[in-house]
């Protein structure tokens, strides 16, 4: 009976812990139009950054190079919290919303068009910074690729961290460049011709890279991207049904002749490593090159795109509106916009892999410029060549379509019949 | 049996939290699912998410009525080939009791239902071992000559992992019963006449048979919810109930929340349908 006791006093005074305020909430007051003010107020403040923690390479490049800086310029102590898939977080933030709680355990977090969807809709967005801080004037909020998120409006409620680009990945061991499809018309008589080794990842929540393939094809098969920009009822009952079209044309062709297919990137790495299928993709501006370091693909791997309809776009960083070291959060958003670190942050060698998210020609101190076209020209040879990436550059369209077309390609291409 | 007010004392500690954590989400989750959706600021209860269920309507109820079917096919035959492979392998060891049978089926169930999920992947993929060993030996060519074992459409895949892993539980639930009665009752059969078949049909699977009911029930309902084991070995269509469940409830869209939870207390009202049947039913034959 004692003991039943103790554990029935122990249970009540976990679930008594697990309500208890915390204790190191951050008082600091900061004025945002004043930068000075934040770097006070941010000053031994501790900054948790949410992030998926799937890269050994990337959580490498965080540490070593945001991490240290935070520490030895502004006093700030990065907690880079890896986790395995930016919903959970996003959950986190949602259950804190529903349980009221003021001073939240996120501070930072890397998010995509999905996330951010989800976050602007529930209103958990720290408002009104992201054009606040000082490097947010290198950034180009003009470009539409930019400003809008997953084509989501992004309304100064998070600022850009870098830039990516949609491309397909081929084991140069295996196939001549000269071989390769070059538009979506092209791929699937390539895929007729080598039946079972093409596939590509299921469109749907979380697989954002299947469906900007699909869209690929959606802009490709109405012979224009912009258009898209805009919600078009009439475009859509238009191309829609021949885009599914092309999907069933050579679906019999896939891998297990489209019966599945595969659900993440890692899934379609895996496929394409283990020769399988000829074809991965990446969205990295230095290609398969931060793969092949993390010898997940081999290392004869190499980039290549389309010549046109390679969707771009741009990541972000937000802080949630209930974060409570938002002065540390501000500072590193402001650090990671910092040209040096966006030089970094191009180069295979440091394990990040990703695009400017700055526009450079913005930049004006003439180290810096020489220190950003230092890393463009140093992108490895698992990079798709500059001029095809940019000739190939198309921006996505907009907010509602991802939905449109995740739940078209399910219910036409999918399932079918 | 009515339970005795010491016990009930004594199980009321664990009751009470039971009851108020339990209960607690349980409203909650009902709640959401009638579309109470406070982060978005929804707090109009209505059937909405219900209805695109039943009537096919939206992201998740297009594929509704599919999963349901899906989910039943894969928990049944996995229940039933499982306690009917159970049944045999105790029957068998029944006959030559040693320590190393025992230690061999516990083995299996420290291993989770993923471990052993992500184990028959390596194993049984197009890129597994096994195909790998094959072309190796030169019976195949490519991987994509080795036969569709996991991953596939009809749910093979999550059937044989379930199997690997209740086959060897069940067993054990079953042995252990029939070590504890005396042997006595099959030496009388014997005796009397009864051949082999006689003495499983008359002695054997009577006295296993509740245990072996509620263990079924168990295993049924456990596969019925479970999550893992489908989302690693199944096909992108058709998906059981669980995975579905899931991908509303993190769908970008929030609204899609209460099509999440409903399909999650659909899940849970069907078990516990199915589980106040079978002992209804026990209770009349019993």
């Amino acid at each position: 009976m004692k003991r039943t006791t103790i554990f029935i006093l122990l249970i009540f005074s976990m679930l008594l812990g697990a309500c208890a305020p915390k204790s190191d909430m951050a008082s600091a007051e900061f004025d945002l139009t004043d930068w000075d003010s934040v770097l006070a107020a941010a000053d031994g403040q501790t900054v948790n950054w949410y992030m998926w923690g799937g890269s050994d390479a990337i959580n490498g490049y965080v540490d070593k190079f945001y991490g240290e800086t935070l520490k030895e310029r502004y006093n700030i102590t990065l907690n880079r919290v890896p986790v395995a898939d930016s919903t959970d977080y996003v959950n986190q933030i949602l259950s804190e919303k529903e349980a009221g709680v003021e001073n939240g355990a996120v501070d930072l977090m890397w998010i995509n068009g999905e996330n951010f969807f989800t976050l602007k809709q529930a209103e958990m967005l720290y408002p009104d910074w992201a054009q606040a801080i000082p490097n947010s004037s290198l950034v180009d909020w003009d470009n539409p690729a930019i400003n809008r998120d997953f084509g989501e409006p992004v309304e100064d409620l998070e600022s850009p961290w870098s830039s990516a680009q949609f491309q397909f990945i081929y084991d140069s061991a295996r196939m001549d460049a000269d071989s390769l499809p070059r538009s979506y018309a092209d791929l699937a008589t390539w895929a007729c011709e080598n039946p079972g080794r093409f596939t590509y990842i299921a469109p749907g929540p979380g697989a954002f890279q299947g469906t900007r393939f699909v869209k690929g094809a959606l802009f490709e098969i109405s012979g224009d991207a912009a258009q898209w920009g805009t919600v078009d009822e009439v475009l859509w009952d238009e191309y829609a049904p021949q885009t599914w079209d092309y999907f069933n044309s050579f679906k019999s062709c896939l891998w297990r002749e489209g019966e599945t297919y595969p659900k993440d990137e890692y899934e379609l790495h895996n496929l394409f490593a283990n020769n399988e299928v000829d074809f991965s993709i990446t969205q990295a501006i230095v290609g398969a090159g931060a793969l092949i370091d993390e010898g997940i693909v081999p290392e004869t791997s190499r980039a290549f795109v389309f010549d046109d309809y390679m969707i771009g776009d741009f990541n972000y960083v937000a802080i949630p509106s209930n974060a409570s070291n938002k002065a540390a959060a501000l500072v590193l958003a402001n650090l990671i916009l910092d040209p040096e670190f966006q030089a970094a942050q191009v180069l295979p060698e440091n394990g990040f892999g990703l695009g400017f998210g700055i526009d450079v020609t913005r930049v004006s101190d003439s180290d810096q410029i020489a220190v950003l076209e230092d890393a463009l020209a140093n992108l490895g040879e698992a990079a798709t060549p500059a001029e095809d990436m940019a000739k190939s550059l198309v921006g996505d369209a907009a907010s509602p379509y991802q939905t449109m077309v995740e739940d078209g390609w399910r219910e036409y291409v999918l399932i079918g019949e | 049996m009515k339970p005795s007010t010491k016990t009930l004392l004594r199980l009321a500690p664990t009751l009470v939290i039971l009851t108020i954590l339990l209960g607690a989400s349980l409203l909650y989750g009902i709640a959401q699912s009638l579309g109470y959706l406070t982060i978005i600021g929804e707090k109009e209860l209505n059937l909405r998410a219900y209805q695109n269920l039943i009537t096919s309507q939206g992201t998740a109820g297009r594929e509704f009525w599919v999963s349901l079917g899906f989910s039943l096919w894969v928990s049944l035959a996995s229940t039933i080939l499982s306690a009917i492979g159970a049944l045999f392998l105790a029957t068998l060891l029944n006959r030559r009791p040693s320590n190393f049978n025992t230690f061999a089926l516990n083995w299996n169930l420290a291993f989770p239902h993923l471990v052993w999920g992500v184990f028959m992947l390596l194993l049984l993929a197009q890129s597994g071992l096994l195909a790998r060993w094959a072309g190796a030996l030169g019976i195949i060519e490519t991987p994509a000559d080795f036969p569709v074992i996991v991953r596939d459409r009809f749910g093979f895949g999550i059937i044989l992992t379930y199997l690997g892993k209740e086959i060897p539980f069940l067993t054990l639930v079953i042995l252990v019963l029939l070590r504890t009665q005396s042997e006595g009752y099959l030496r009388v059969a014997e005796n009397l006449g009864a051949n082999a078949w006689q003495r499983f049909r008359l002695v054997t699977l009577p006295l296993v048979r509740p245990a072996l009911l509620s263990g079924a029930l168990l295993v049924f309902a456990y596969i019925f919810g479970a999550y893992e084991v489908p989302a690693l070995l199944g096909v992108s269509y058709p998906r059981m109930l669980s995975v579905l469940a899931l991908e509303a409830f993190t769908n970008p869209d929030l609204h899609a929340r209460a099509e999440g939870m409903a399909i999650s207390l659909i899940i849970a009202f069907i078990v516990l349908g199915i589980a106040i049947f079978a002992r209804a039913k026990e209770e009349i034959q019993g």
